[in-house]
C-alpha cells in the first residue's frame, strides 16, 4: 500500500521551456521544493514529482500541457491537495500543476443565480462571497475552508447537505477546461437547460484531473435560507437510528442535515472534547433543516418526535444558534477526536442504500474485530455515505497491512449491499484496485476509451481513473 | 543533534486545514510555504530524505513567521509552535543563524545586558517585592517604549518593577536555542516571585509555557475592574499572535477597548502584522509585504488609535504608518487605559 519514490529528475530542456511559459519563479524542481507535493491528505501514499508548476492563466496551462504532451511528461493537476484518495500523488513523477494562483471570483450574478470563478478559489471563499449577496453555494464538504472549487468539481465533492441539496455535480453549469492536447474547451454555460450535445460538464465533474484541467467554472447558486436549526437524538443501537432516519424521510420531510456517529465515535469525541455526550448510547443522530424560520422550527420538532417514536433514548432541538453550534460540535469533533487515538488516521468512504446503513456499520464492526483493528464510523445518514475510520500507529506495519485487508473487505461488503467503494472522496490511486469490481470489465474499457479521446498521450494524472 | 519529538510530528494528519490560516501561504499559494508543507519538510529531515543543508529547508524554517495561526484551525491539535522551535534548534546552528538574530540574542542574554538596554530610558522602576505581583519590563520594550511600563504601573500601582529581571527568553526559544530560552524564563520566574504581569503578548506566551499558565497575566487579562478613561475616539486593535493563538487571549483586550471608545474590529486584526519577533529585521521584504495589506485596511477604517499589546507589533505598525504619513496613532493598550494619551496627541 505504501508507495515512496524520490521522483525522476526533470529533463533540463523541459524545465527551460516550462520557465519560458510561466516564468522562472513558478517552476520548481529542487528536492526541497517538490518534497511537499509528494502527498496530499491521504496517508501512506507518497511520491515526489519532477517539477512543480504554478501557472497564472488558462493560456499558460494550455502551453504547459502542449509541452508535456509533446515530451510525454505526466501532469497531475492539484488544488489544495486535501483529497483523501491519493488523487494528486504523482505516482509516475512528472509535473504537479498547481492551480492555486488562479484564485479570483470573476462574477456573482444575483439575477441569474450564478457565480463564475477560477479553480483556485476555496469553497469557503466562494460561499462567503455569495452569502454577502444573500445567496448560497450549496456544496458543503467538511473541508470547505481549504478545498478549491477546481478540486471539488474534479472530485464531485459531497458534504453535509447532500440529501436536500445534492452534491457538487448538481451545481456546475459550465466549465472552461484545457485538454491534455492543450485545446481549450468551454462546456455548458450559464444555462439551467441546455441539452446540446453530450454532457461534457458532467463528464469533467468527478474526472479527478484525468480528462482535463479546469481553469474556470460557472456554478449555480440558490437564495440563502432565512433560518437553520439543529437537533440531536441518542439511540441504543444504530439500527434504531436507521429506522428513525427511514421514518423521517418517509414522512415527507427532507432534512438539510442527517449525520450519525457510532458508539466508538461518541466515546472518542466525549473523551476528547467533554461535550457531555451520552456514552451509554449506541448511536447519535444529528438532524437539521433550513429554510423559512417557522417551517424549520416545525420540521425540527417533528423530527425529534419521530426519533422518539422509533425508540430514541433522548431527542432535543437546539433553541438558539449557539446551541445548534454546540450540537454540531459533536460531529465536527469526530475526526480530530479519532485522530488522537493513534498516529495514522485512515479516513475512508463507502456508500450503501440508505436503509442498509445500520447493517453496514454492524458488518464494519465485525470486519474490524476479525482484523483486530479499531474502526469507528461516522457519516451522512441522509445519503447512506459512511466514513469508517481506522486508527493505527505509524510504525506498526502489520496493523497497516491488516487495515488494508479490512478496507478491502469493507468495500466488497458495501458493493454486496448494493453500495459503492466511494461516495464522495473519489477513486484516485487508493481505490483504483477496487474499481473493476465495482464497474465490471466492460465499463472499465469504456472509461479507458473516454480517457483516450480526451488524453490520447495518456499524460494527465496517470495511474488514476481511466488507467 | 536532537531529532523532533515523535509525538509532536506524528500528530499531523496532513488534512491541509491550516493552509488558509497561514500568512505565508496566502502570499505564495505554495504548499511548501504552508504549515502542512513545512511539516512535510520536517518529516523529510527527520527521515533523512532531505539533508539538513537543503536550501529550501533552510529557507522555509526562516520564512515561517512563527505566528501559530495554523494551530488555531488544526483539527488534530498539532503544536506547530513547539515543532518550529525544534526545527530551528536543529537548523539554526552556528553560522546558519542570521547574524542580526545572533546579535539580538547576545544583547539580552544576561540580566545586566538587559538593564543596559534600558539604562537611559525612563521605564518604570521599583524595588523587588518578596511575593509579587511583578511587572515584566521586557528587554526591547523597556528600551523602545519605556512609557508603556510607566502606564502599566499608573494603572496598577501595586506592581513591583525591579530593573534587574532579565529577559524572558522568547527570542532564544524562537531562534534556535529553545533550551536557553526555557532557562531564561525559569530564571526570570525566580527573580520575580508571584504573579508576573506583562505588557507583551509574545513574552506572556513563552513565560506561560515554561512557568505555567497561572503564574502569568497579560495586562489586558489582569485589568478588569479599573476605571477606564472614555477617549471618545475610534480605536482598533492589532492582536499579538502568540497571545491570541498561543494563550487564547483576544476577547479581553477588546472588552477593555470597548469601554474606552468606539471599538472598530479590523478584518485582519487577528492575523500577523509581519513583526513576528525578530522577523521584521531578518526578512524586511517579506515582513513589509505582510504589513502592507494591513496598512491599507487601517487607513481605510477611519480610526484615531490602533491599540497594540506587544512591542514588536508596536514598532512594526508605528513605522509602517509613519512611512505612509498616516494620522492614525499606534499606542499600547496600557497607555490608553492609564489615560496616558492626551487628546492633543490625536
Ligand atoms: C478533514 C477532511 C474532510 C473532508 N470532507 C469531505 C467531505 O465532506 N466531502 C467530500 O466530498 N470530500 C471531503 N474531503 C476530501 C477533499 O476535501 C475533497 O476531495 C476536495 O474536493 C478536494 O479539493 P482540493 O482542492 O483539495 O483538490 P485536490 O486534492 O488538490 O485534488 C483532488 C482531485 O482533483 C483534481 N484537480 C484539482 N484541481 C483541478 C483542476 N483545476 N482541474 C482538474 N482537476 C483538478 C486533482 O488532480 C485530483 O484528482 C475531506 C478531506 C479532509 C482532509
Ligand atoms: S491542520 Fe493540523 S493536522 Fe491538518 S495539515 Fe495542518 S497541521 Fe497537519
Ligand atoms: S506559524 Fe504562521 S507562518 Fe508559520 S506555518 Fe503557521 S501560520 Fe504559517
Amino acid at each position: 500500500m505504501k508507495t515512496v519514490s524520490r521522483g525522476e529528475p526533470m529533463d533540463a530542456t523541459v524545465l527551460r521551456e516550462l520557465r519560458a511559459i510561466v516564468g522562472a519563479d513558478h517552476v520548481r524542481h529542487a528536492d526541497g521544493d517538490v518534497a511537499a507535493y509528494a502527498r496530499d491528505a491521504t496517508p501512506l501514499f507518497s511520491a515526489r514529482p519532477g517539477a512543480v508548476v504554478h501557472p497564472g492563466s488558462t493560456e499558460e496551462v494550455s502551453a504547459v500541457l502542449k509541452l508535456a504532451g509533446a515530451r510525454s511528461v505526466p501532469v497531475v493537476p492539484r488544488g489544495a491537495g486535501s483529497n483523501l484518495c491519493a488523487a494528486t500523488v504523482p505516482l509516475s513523477g512528472g509535473i504537479v500543476l498547481v492551480l492555486t494562483r488562479l484564485d479570483r471570483i470573476l462574477e456573482i450574478s444575483a439575477d441569474e443565480l450564478l457565480a463564475v470563478c477560477q479553480p483556485g478559489v476555496t469553497t469557503a471563499e466562494l460561499s462567503g462571497a455569495v452569502a454577502a449577496h444573500g445567496l448560497l453555494y450549496a456544496p458543503d464538504p467538511g473541508s470547505r475552508t481549504v478545498a478549491t472549487i477546481g478540486g471539488t468539481i474534479a472530485t464531485c465533492a459531497g458534504g453535509l447537505r447532500g440529501l436536500k441539496y445534492g452534491v457538487t455535480r448538481n451545481y456546475v453549469l459550465g466549465l472552461q477546461a484545457v485538454l491534455a492536447t492543450g485545446e481549450v474547451v468551454r462546456t455548458g454555460g450559464r444555462l439551467w437547460k441546455d441539452v446540446a450535445g453530450y454532457d461534457l460538464t458532467r463528464l469533467l465533474t468527478g474526472s479527478e484531473g484525468t480528462l482535463g484541467v479546469i481553469t474556470e467554472a460557472t456554478v449555480a447558486l440558490t437564495p440563502a435560507p432565512e433560518a437553520s436549526g439543529t437537533g440531536l437524538a441518542y439511540f441504543a443501537t444504530l439500527a434504531d437510528a436507521g429506522r428513525a432516519v427511514a421514518r423521517i424521510i418517509g414522512s415527507g420531510l427532507l432534512p438539510a442535515t442527517l449525520e450519525f456517529l457510532d458508539a466508538r465515535c461518541i466515546d472518542a469525541v466525549e473523551s476528547y472534547a467533554r461535550l457531555g455526550l451520552r456514552t451509554d448510547a449506541g448511536a447519535l443522530l444529528l438532524f437539521g433543516d433550513d429554510g423559512d424560520a417557522s417551517p424549520v422550527g416545525r420540521h425540527l420538532a417533528r423530527m425529534a418526535e419521530l426519533c422518539l417514536v422509533e425508540g430514541a433514548l433522548d431527542a432535543t432541538v437546539a433553541g438558539a444558534a449557539a446551541e445548534s453550534e454546540a450540537l454540531l460540535a459533536a460531529r465536527r469533533c469526530a475526526l480530530p477526536a479519532l485522530s488522537r487515538l493513534g498516529s495514522v488516521t485512515i479516513l475512508e468512504d463507502a456508500s450503501v442504500p440508505r436503509p442498509r446503513i445500520a447493517e453496514m456499520v454492524d458488518r464494519i464492526d465485525a470486519i474490524a474485530g476479525r482484523h483486530d483493528l479499531t474502526i469507528a464510523t461516522f457519516g451522512h445518514a441522509g445519503d447512506g455515505n459512511l466514513h469508517p475510520t481506522c486508527i493505527v500507529d505509524a510504525g506498526d506495519t502489520d496493523a497497516t497491512e491488516r487495515a488494508h485487508h479490512a478496507f478491502g473487505d469493507i468495500f466488497r461488503t458495501a458493493m454486496e449491499l448494493g453500495g459503492t467503494i466511494t461516495g464522495e472522496h473519489g477513486v484516485g490511486a487508493a481505490k483504483l484496485p477496487y474499481l473493476t469490481e465495482r464497474l465490471g470489465a466492460g465499463q472499465m474499457a469504456l472509461l479507458r476509451r473516454i480517457k483516450a479521446a480526451f488524453d490520447p498521450a495518456g499524460i494527465l494524472n496517470p495511474g488514476k481513473l481511466g488507467s | 543533534m536532537n531529532g523532533f519529538t515523535p509525538e509532536l510530528l506524528d500528530r499531523c494528519i496532513s488534512c491541509g486545514f491550516c493552509l488558509p490560516a497561514c500568512p505565508t501561504y496566502a502570499l505564495t499559494k505554495d504548499e511548501t510555504s504552508s504549515p502542512r508543507g513545512r511539516i512535510t519538510l520536517m518529516r523529510a529531515l527527520e527521515e533523512g530524505t532531505l539533508p539538513g543543508n537543503d536550501l529550501r529547508l533552510q529557507e522555509e524554517s526562516s520564512f515561517c513567521l512563527g505566528c501559530r495561526a495554523c494551530e488555531t484551525v488544526c483539527p488534530a491539535g498539532v503544536q506547530y509552535g513547539a515543532l518550529l522551535e525544534e526545527w530551528r534548534d536543529r537548523q539554526w546552528q552556528g553560522t546558519r543563524r542570521p547574524l542580526i538574530v545572533w546579535l539580538l540574542m547576545s544583547a539580552v542574554n544576561s540580566p545586566w545586558r538587559v538593564r543596559l538596554l534600558g539604562l537611559f530610558r525612563r521605564h518604570a522602576r521599583t524595588r523587588p517585592s518578596p511575593s509579587g505581583p511583578h511587572l515584566m519590563l521586557g528587554c526591547f520594550e523597556r528600551a523602545l517604549y519605556p512609557e508603556v511600563s510607566r502606564a502599566a504601573r499608573r494603572l496598577h500601582p501595586e506592581l513591583a518593577a525591579p530593573a534587574a529581571q532579565g529577559c524572558c527568553g522568547a527570542l532564544h526559544a524562537h531562534n534556535g536555542d529553545s533550551a536557553r530560552g526555557r532557562q531564561m524564563a525559569a530564571e526570570l520566574g525566580e527573580r520575580l516571585p508571584g504573579t508576573i504581569v506583562t505588557t507583551s503578548g509574545g513574552c506572556a506566551a513563552h513565560l506561560a509555557d515554561v512557568l505555567g499558565r497561572d503564574r502569568v497575566k497579560e495586562i489586558s487579562e489582569y485589568s478588569t475592574g479599573e476605571d477606564l478613561p472614555e477617549t471618545g475616539a475610534r480605536i482598533a486593535l492589532q492582536d499579538s499572535c502568540h497571545l491570541r493563538n498561543g494563550l487564547g487571549v483576544w476577547r479581553e483586550p477588546r472588552a477593555l477597548l470597548e469601554r474606552m471608545g468606539e471599538y472598530v474590529e479590523l478584518p485582519s486584526a487577528g492575523s500577523c502584522c509581519g513583526a513576528a519577533g525578530s522577523y521584521a529585521l531578518v526578512r524586511p521584504r517579506d515582513s513589509a509585504r505582510i504589513l502592507d495589506a494591513k496598512l491599507d485596511e487601517i487607513e481605510a477604517a477611519g480610526i484615531d488609535y490602533l491599540a497594540v499589546v506587544n512591542p514588536g507589533c508596536h514598532r512594526q505598525l508605528e513605522q509602517g504608518l509613519r512611512r505612509r504619513k498616516s494620522s492614525v496613532r499606534v499606542v499600547h493598550l496600557a497607555e490608553l487605559a492609564a489615560g496616558a494619551v492626551r487628546p492633543a496627541d490625536r
